[in-house]
Formats: C-alpha cells, sequence, structure tokens
C-alpha cells in the first residue's frame, strides 16, 4: 500500500468535499420522509499495476426497528472470489447448465480483507469480527458475510457510527466485477452492511451464483483515486475532480443520496459524453395527457424530470453513440410515465469496458449495457440491454426488492417492462443470428420478433422445474432460474395485464412502484396492490402461477358442425298411433324438407372444451369461447374451466368454421395455444407452406451431405 | 486452356446431361420424403386443424416453443433417424459419383441410366477408398493446419485490446479454412476424375495424380474451383432476393415459393456436375 498516496488523496478529497458542502446541500434529492438511516463516506485508490482497492469508510448505521441489536452483518462480496470454498465458486463449479463462473486462474483471485474496524470512538472491533455462515452450515468456507459484534447494543432510533478500512485485490472478470488490461469494473466492492429486518435481524446472504443483491437505501460521498489520465464513471453525481501532479492520481468525488449500492468503472482509453433528457422536449403534451387519463392522476403528477445522462463508450464504439442515447431517452420517457418520474439528477450509462464481463449490470443511476463491433441495424442491441439495464434502477433501484429471496420481483417485472418499451419505442427486433462478430440477419432473413414471444417459450418450458417465487440459489439450474425469474414472471405479468384490461393494469403498476419506491416491497405486497386496484382477489392467480409448477393448457378438444336432421328415425306414438320411421321415410323427409319454399335448415355444432393442464382458473375468472360460423357470425361463450373438460351446444341456422378459446389471447401462459382453435374442414395454407419450407430445408440438408460424398 | 473456357465447356457438357441431375434430384427429394415424414406429420397434426396455421411463421417463436415442449424428449431419436438416413444418403452418393463423373466424362456420349448405374458401379469400391482416404486430409487440414493456425494466433487474441483484433484474426482463419477447404475438395475431385479419365485403378495412385496435376497449375485449377464457386452464391443470393417475393399471401405465393425452392435444388444440383465437368475438361486438356 502506498500510504502517501492514499493519504494525500483523502485530505485532498476532504477539502474538495468540504468546500462543496453547502453545493451538495442544496443539490440533492428531498430525502423520503425518515430519511436512510444508513450514510456512507468511502475513501477508495486504485492500485491500476497491482489490481488492488485501498479503502477507508465511515458507515452511519440508525436503527430503524424496536429491536435492541447486539451486532451487524456485513457483506463481504469479493470473497466469493478468493478461492473455491466460496458458496459462489462451488455453485458455479456445480452448475449444469450455464457454467458462468469457473474459478479464476492462477493469480486472479479476487478477495477483501477488512484490516480495521472502529467505532467513532476508538474502540477496536477487528478482534470480534467473524465470518458467519447464514445461509447454513453446508455453506462452510465462505467468507462473504462478516459479523462484529457490537461493545453496546444499539437501541431502536440509536445510530452506530463504523470506521473501517479494507484493502481488496481486484479480481481478474468474475460475475461482472474485475479487470482486464488497464480497465475496470468495480461492483459490490466494499463492505455493505445487511438489511435489518424487525423481528428477523440481519437479512444478509452470502453471494449466491444466481442471486443478485439486497441493501438499505444509503446516502453516499465516494472519493476515487486513480492513476492521472483515466476516466472515471461511477453511481450518483460527479461533485468534484482534482489532480495530485506529485503523485500523478486523479481523485474523483461522487455524491447520491437514497440509494443503496455504489459501483463505478475506470478506464484510459474511455469516452465520457454527456447530453440531456429534457422533458418538455422528448415527451409531447399529447402523451403526457394519454397517461394521465389512463392512470387517472392530474397531468402535473405525470411530468418528468430532466436527467443528466452520461455515457462512458470505447471509442471502437463510438459510431453507436447517439444509438445509445436514443434507447436510454425511451426508456427515461415510458419508464417515467409509466411507472412515476426518475428520481435522480443523473443517470450513468457505462459500454462494458472490454474482457472485464461487466455487461448488462444494474447499478443505483449507473448500469452497464453491452454492445460489439458492427452491430445489426435490425436487431435491438444494445437497445435491449439499455432499456433493461436502465428499468432495473425502477426494478431493484427504487422498488427495491430482496433479490436473493425475490428475485423476480425485479427481473420479472423488468423483463416485463423492457419488452413494452421496446416494443412500442420499436417494434419487433430481428433475432440475433452473429457468426464470428458479423451479423447475418440480412442474409439470413431472420424474423423479427417481440420480446413476449421469447418469453412465453421460456416460460413455458420452463414451469416443470421449479415456481417462480424460489430463492435464487435454490433454483434447479441456472437455466430454470433465469427463464422463472425473468421470462415466466414475465409472462404471468403479461397475462394478468390481459386478464385485467389496460387501465386497471397500468395502475396497478404505477400505484405499486409509487408506494413502494424507497421500500423493499415482497410478493404480499404486490398481491395487496393488485387485488385493491383490481377489485378481484388474485391469489388464486399467484398461488397457480407463481407458486406452482403445473401447466396452464386450455384447448378445444373437438369441434363438429352438422345438419340437424328433418326426421330421426324410430318408433314414435303420435295422435294415437304408432308409427315407425324408416330409414327411407327420413330420407324422403329430408328430401322434402330441402324443397320445402322458404324452408329453413339448422345445424347442431358441438364444441368440447379441455382443460389439458393442471392449473385451474380461480376466482371469478374464466375461458372466453368464441364460436365463427360461415355466415361470418360469431357467438361467444364463458367457461369457468374447472372441470376437465365441457361441452357446449349450438343451433344455428349455419354451419360453423371454427372454435376458439380465448380468442383474445389473454392467457400467455398457455402452454399450447395451437390447440386453443379448431377448424371444422381445412388445412391451412400456411400450414402447407410451413411444409414446403421444412421439406426445402430437410432437402438442403442432403445435397449438403451429398456434396460431400 | 484457360479457366474461362473450362468453366464454358463445363456448363456445356453439363446442359447436355440432364438426365445426371435428374437422377441426383429424385434421390434428393426420396431421402427428404424419408427424413421429412415424422417432421411433417407433427406439423399436419399439431397446426392442421389449429386457426394457428393461418399465420404462423416459417420461423415461429411461439409455435416453436409449443413443439420443443411436447417433442423435446423426441428430438434426440428424431435427430439420430435423420442421421442414420443421412449416412445411408452418403453412401448412395458415392456410388452415384461414378456416374456423374463416368457420363460427364463421356463428352458426346448418353446419359442414359444403364450406362450411369455401370459406372456407378465400375468405380464404386475406388471411390469409397477415395472417401475414406479424404477423410485423412480432412483431418490433416482441420485438425492438424487450423489448429496449429488457431494456437499461433491464440496469443495474439488472449492480449488484445480491443475487440478488432479478434474479429479480425476469427475472420482470416475462417477464410483460411474455407481455401483450405476448397483445396481438399478440389484434390478430391481431380482425383476422382484421374480415375476415370485414366483408367486408374489406385486410389493412391489417383490421389498423387491429383496432386501433381495441382501442383503444376495450381493457380488456375484454383480460379476454375473460386470461379464455381462465386457461380453458385450468386445464385443462392438470387434464389434469396427472390424468394422473399413469395412472403406475400395467397395460394399462388405458396405454389411459386414452392416451385423456386425446387429450382434452387435443381441449380444447386447442376452446379455440382458444373464442378466435375469443368474441372474434368481442364484435367482432360493437359494429359498427365
Amino acid at each position: 500500500m502506498n500510504v502517501r498516496i492514499f493519504a494525500s488523496a483523502i485530505v485532498g478529497a476532504s477539502l474538495v468535499l468540504l468546500a462543496a458542502a453547502p453545493f451538495l446541500a442544496a443539490q440533492e434529492p428531498p430525502a423520503t420522509p425518515g430519511g436512510p438511516g444508513l450514510r456512507y463516506e468511502i475513501w477508495v485508490e486504485l492500485d491500476a499495476a497491482g489490481k488492488m482497492l485501498l479503502g477507508k469508510e465511515e458507515i452511519v448505521w440508525t436503527n430503524p426497528t424496536r429491536d435492541v441489536v447486539p451486532d451487524m452483518l456485513l457483506h463481504l462480496y469479493w470473497n466469493a472470489f478468493k478461492n473455491e470454498d466460496s458458496v459462489f465458486l462451488r455453485e458455479s463449479l456445480a452448475e449444469t447448465m450455464f457454467r458462468t463462473g469457473d474459478a479464476p486462474d492462477d493469480g486472479e483471485w479476487g478477495w477483501i480483507d477488512i484490516t480495521d474496524i472502529r467505532l467513532a470512538d476508538g474502540s477496536d472491533l477487528k478482534p470480534g469480527l467473524q465470518f458467519v455462515l447464514p445461509d447454513g452450515p453446508e455453506t462452510a468456507g465462505d467468507e462473504t458475510v462478516a459479523r462484529i459484534l457490537l461493545p453496546t447494543p444499539v437501541q431502536p432510533g440509536e445510530s452506530v457510527h463504523l470506521r473501517l478500512e479494507f484493502r481488496s485485490k481486484v479480481p481478474r472478470t468474475v460475475a461482472r466485477s474485475g479487470y482486464y488490461k488497464d480497465s475496470f469494473f468495480i461492483g459490490q466492492w466494499f463492505p455493505k452492511p445487511g438489511v435489518y429486518e424487525e423481528g428477523k435481524g440481519w437479512n444478509c446472504h452470502a453471494y449466491h451464483m444466481n442471486s443478485e443483491f439486497f441493501a438499505d437505501f444509503a446516502d453516499f460521498v465516494v472519493h476515487i483515486t486513480v492513476p492521472k489520465g483515466f476516466v472515471v464513471g461511477s453511481s450518483g453525481k460527479l461533485v468534484s475532480r482534482s489532480d495530485d501532479e506529485s503523485v500523478k492520481t486523479t481523485t474523483w468525488t461522487f455524491s447520491q443520496a437514497m440509494v443503496h449500492d455504489f459501483a463505478w468503472m475506470a478506464d484510459p482509453r474511455y469516452l465520457r459524453i454527456e447530453r440531456d433528457f429534457i422533458a418538455d422536449r422528448d415527451v409531447t403534451a399529447q402523451e403526457y395527457q394519454e397517461t394521465a387519463d389512463l392512470l387517472g392522476l392530474p397531468l402535473e403528477e405525470v411530468r418528468l424530470p430532466n436527467v443528466k445522462m452520461i455515457l462512458l463508450i470505447a471509442p471502437e464504439h463510438k459510431g453507436q453513440i447517439e444509438r445509445h442515447f436514443k434507447a436510454l431517452r425511451m426508456a427515461l420517457k415510458y419508464y417515467g410515465l409509466w411507472y412515476g418520474p426518475y428520481p435522480y439528477e443523473t443517470v450513468t450509462m457505462v459500454d462494458p469496458p472490454f474482457r472485464t464481463g461487466s455487461g448488462g449490470m444494474e447499478y443505483p443511476t449507473l448500469f452497464t449495457a453491452g454492445t460489439r463491433l458492427l452491430p445489426s441495424k435490425n436487431q435491438l442491441s444494445p437497445e435491449g440491454v439499455i432499456i433493461h439495464e436502465f428499468g432495473h434502477g425502477y426494478w431493484y433501484g427504487l422498488a427495491a426488492n430482496n433479490e436473493f429471496e425475490a428475485a423476480w420481483l425485479d427481473e420479472g417485472f423488468n423483463t416485463y417492462s423492457t419488452g413494452q418499451v421496446l416494443a412500442k419505442a420499436y417494434g419487433p427486433g430481428a433475432v440475433s443470428f452473429v457468426f464470428k462478430g458479423l451479423s447475418l440477419d440480412w442474409f439470413l432473413r431472420v424474423p423479427k420478433i417481440f420480446d413476449f414471444e421469447t418469453d412465453r417459450v421460456a416460460a413455458i418450458n420452463t414451469v416443470r422445474y421449479d415456481p417462480v417465487t424460489a430463492w435464487s440459489w435454490k433454483f434447479y439450474n441456472r437455466g430454470s432460474y433465469g427463464a422463472n425469474v425473468y421470462m415466466r414472471a414475465a409472462t404471468v405479468l403479461r397475462t394478468l395485464e390481459g386478464y385485467l384490461g389496460e387501465t386497471a393494469w397500468a395502475r396497478i403498476m404505477r400505484t405499486y412502484h409509487m408506494r413502494f419506491r424507497f421500500k423493499h416491497p415482497t410478493k404480499a405486497d404486490f398481491l395487496g396492490v393488485v387485488n385493491e386496484i383490481s377489485g378481484q382477489d388474485m391469489t388464486w392467480l399467484f398461488g397457480e402461477l407463481l407458486e406452482g409448477t403445473e401447466t396452464f393448457d386450455y384447448g378445444v378438444g373437438a369441434v363438429s358442425s352438422a345438419e340437424v336432421p328433418a326426421a330421426r328415425r324410430g318408433v314414435y306414438d303420435r295422435n294415437g298411433a304408432r308409427e315407425e320411421v324408416t330409414r327411407k321415410k327420413a330420407e324422403e323427409l329430408e328430401a322434402a324438407a330441402d324443397k320445402a319454399p322458404g324452408a329453413a335448415r339448422s345445424y347442431r355444432t358441438t364444441v368440447v372444451l379441455r382443460r389439458y393442464g393442471e392449473v385451474q382458473l380461480g376466482g371469478d375468472a374464466k375461458v372466453q369461447v368464441l364460436v365463427r360460423f360461415k355466415d361470418g357470425s360469431t357467438e361467444t361463450r364463458a367457461w369457468d374451466g374447472q372441470a376437465r373438460w365441457a361441452r357446449l351446444e349450438f343451433i344455428t341456422p349455419v354451419k360453423a368454421e371454427s372454435a376458439q378459446i380465448d380468442p383474445q389471447g389473454i392467457w400467455l401462459v398457455d402452454a399450447n395455444l395451437a390447440n386453443n382453435s379448431r377448424t371444422v374442414d381445412g388445412l391451412k395454407r400456411n400450414v402447407i407452406k410451413l411444409m414446403s419450407q421444412a421439406l426445402f430445408t430437410v432437402q438442403l440438408f442432403f445435397h449438403f451431405v451429398g456434396s460431400w460424398s | 486452356m484457360s479457366v474461362l473456357t473450362a468453366i464454358a465447356k463445363g456448363v456445356g457438357t453439363a446442359f447436355r446431361k440432364p438426365r445426371i441431375v435428374a437422377v441426383l434430384y429424385v434421390l434428393n427429394v426420396l431421402f427428404t420424403v424419408a427424413a421429412a415424414v415424422p417432421l411433417l406429420l407433427i406439423v399436419q397434426q399439431e397446426l392442421g386443424p389449429s386457426l394457428v396455421g393461418s399465420n404462423v411463421r416459417p420461423m415461429d417463436a411461439m409455435w416453436i416453443g409449443e413443439a420443443v415442449l411436447k417433442y423435446g424428449e423426441a428430438l434426440m431419436p428424431l435427430l439420430g433417424g435423420v442421421l442414420v438416413v443421412g449416412v445411408l444418403c452418403l453412401v448412395l452418393n458415392i456410388f452415384l459419383n461414378g456416374g456423374v463423373v463416368g457420363r460427364l466424362l463421356d463428352r458426346e456420349g448418353a446419359s442414359k441410366l444403364e450406362p450411369f448405374f455401370a459406372d456407378s458401379g465400375r468405380y464404386f469400391w475406388r471411390y469409397v477408398r477415395i472417401f475414406l482416404l479424404s477423410l485423412v486430409f480432412w483431418v490433416l487440414t482441420f485438425g492438424l493446419v487450423l489448429n496449429l493456425l488457431s494456437a499461433l494466433i491464440r496469443p495474439l487474441m488472449e492480449n488484445a485490446w480491443t475487440e478488432w483484433l479478434p474479429l479480425i484474426l476469427s475472420n482470416l482463419h475462417l477464410l483460411i479454412a474455407l481455401l483450405l477447404l476448397s483445396i481438399v475438395r478440389m484434390i478430391v475431385d481431380y482425383a476422382r476424375i484421374a480415375v476415370v479419365s485414366d483408367g486408374e485403378r489406385s486410389v493412391l495412385r489417383a490421389l498423387r495424380h491429383a496432386v501433381r496435376f495441382l501442383g503444376a497449375r495450381f493457380f488456375r485449377a484454383w480460379a476454375i474451383y473460386l470461379l464455381l464457386v462465386v457461380l453458385t452464391l450468386a445464385g443462392t443470393i438470387v434464389f434469396y432476393v427472390v424468394f422473399g417475393r413469395f412472403a406475400a399471401p395467397g395460394v399462388a405465393g405458396v405454389v411459386a415459393g414452392l416451385v423456386w425452392t425446387q429450382l434452387y435444388v435443381l441449380f444447386r444440383l447442376w452446379m455440382r456436375t458444373v464442378f466435375v465437368a469443368a474441372q474434368a475438361e481442364y484435367y482432360r486438356a493437359h494429359p498427365y
């Protein structure tokens, strides 16, 4: 550790901060009622050559509960990359589907040591510091959670002021933190308290492979010292930047109130560009009015603030600068209009440094996107990742659910929201088809699809493995985790939207977000809002589709439509006499009926509905059944879907053409949409087209085989 | 003989022997039908009576997802079946190669079925041996040369400062692989031609002839091969550009699409005969 550099940086930064204090106070957004019970001030120096971080940290934690708290649990996330005994690497190495976290190579491990920890009065807490296993003894060996015993328990409403020093080795790119050459992305890097929950204690899980994070809202001031010439991007707002020519370093100071994490990057080659989201320019009066009408809110409540957009981008991606800003503008606009105004002054978008593996990740007021050289114009990339990761600023950043225990509340909500914004702003995008770094979609004419289509594919195929609501590290594998918490959750939300209707749904999402902004919502909180706004009890749907692992599949089992006979065969007692209607007589009567002037024949249409899946509709929910007749007329009925099947009959003057269950496509979560309809007769033209193209593909395959003979 | 003359003469010969393409086409269709029937049955069963069939697209994510859910476990057996049919197809093509080369080298002779199959039978075992020996070339090319090349460029890629270097190097690697592929295929083609043209019974000698022949006039021979590759690519681009026009709804569009795909398959099979005919012309113009 270079003590001189570190000390001078701290002194310099502190002076700058003191000078800026009045300015800071004026600029910070108003705290939520009560304000955060947590404050950080961190001084960190990057040793770029040694790949080390040297840090000092002050934490002031106020006990917000009625409990007397005797200790504190701290996350030390980077110890996940310390050795193969960490939970993160053990889970990564045991992963059966997508191996994402192979252990680092020799010399590339990452770790964090607390070298000193004291109370503000100087009491040394280091002797009592120990690693603990909040997720059970099976996680023995993990060092990502440490416990300190406080000399005096913290009474309700009282504060504890800690002073720490830490020393970290930056890993070589693991789980979105790390370095490659002179590029650094630094996330989850400082000792961070868990979340204290009244009556339950500290919620502070180990760092798991599939899990993201959970922390309390706090006010941050962070001083980052890097070699001179490095460009730094960070959470929060840049307060000051000062050079120290004697040691060739620059200290960047950032601050941000009411966020629960803080990440930054440093790279000497990067471009730093700023643009403004100007609400009056980027949102039209009509859009404001439509949103206010939809949400039932006064116009003033849906107005958006201006936001400073900051982009840090690699020089080789310079040509994509405007593409990045356009996507961010769309995200600021639609998330803002739909869920609530973005409450911070800045948002920083980072094009992830080459080979730091840091792309596609969210942190409060900062996110990493991800693009490549020569991107396709047809694909919504990098737009998709920009909108998604910005969106996490809402779902996780503001409505800050516990990502360890309910990842779907941010990933699912945000996957749903991303799809909505992309569809609104761009329409469908081409499926990615990249070979050797070159996009081939223009040549292969790959189809353009909406996000909800791919989400549904994953949703119906993953339901067998886990419930959506499982804890992050308890999923069958990484594939099940991803498909369930992102895509199945998004598909269920879209299904809810279809069922409850556009207006109710828009108000539910807005209410839920605004009510739980700067809080830690749970599934019960969301269900409460759904029931409150919709006026229906949707508990059954949450149980069946989010907590269950059964398939939802309603369909049409059979449809037939035939003329009602004019005469029926058999023996009848009529006018005191017994008469047999023979086959021949019946045929004669049929012929006579056909010839009778103005005779109107009728048709009996029988539709058999099936519940193929185990999921049953609940509450007041019903599926609609639409029968279309040859003359273009239709008839719609509803089925409660409780039994395994139901038979419906229709007597009409014309023959039926088709029967369709859920004609409006409300139940997107249905595993088989093909069986939702049946036609009385005929093979569809598109089926023949599909078959001919399948044949052609197989033909080319055999030609290819033949050409290798 | 110039490159263009060899190609022109090869095209002329191929045009005069349409029966060869017809035989290859019939074979292709038979194998296709055999392998595709299960797939077509699934499509028919699932989409035939459904309204989804009215708007299903060739790559319909919604339906493909359902098919994966229902038939995912049958995928491996299905692919296994296709693989078996593929191996049979390969063997039969080795057999037919004798007829193809034999009839194309008999420039003025008839391409009736009897001499075609007689040639197929006559050269079958020699062509089998050439095929097996060609595997050695493939192993050498892809297992050794390209791996060596990969090992050479790997340190550069691993130490790259930006994405550009890996992008350029990996595409360069691909280009070299394709060029090597063309050279190996050319050697095998000329060996087959030598077997028929020179009546060579030893395939090792035929391969040696081919290598020496190419060694003496490599770039011209390569130019013939690469120009024919370009011609095939051009035809493929035309095919896909026109094929895109048949996306419009309507029975006529479906029928036109069907016809157009079959014309393309015929074009590819015809190009296969042009490759042989043009190289045969060039080979005969320079007697060994």
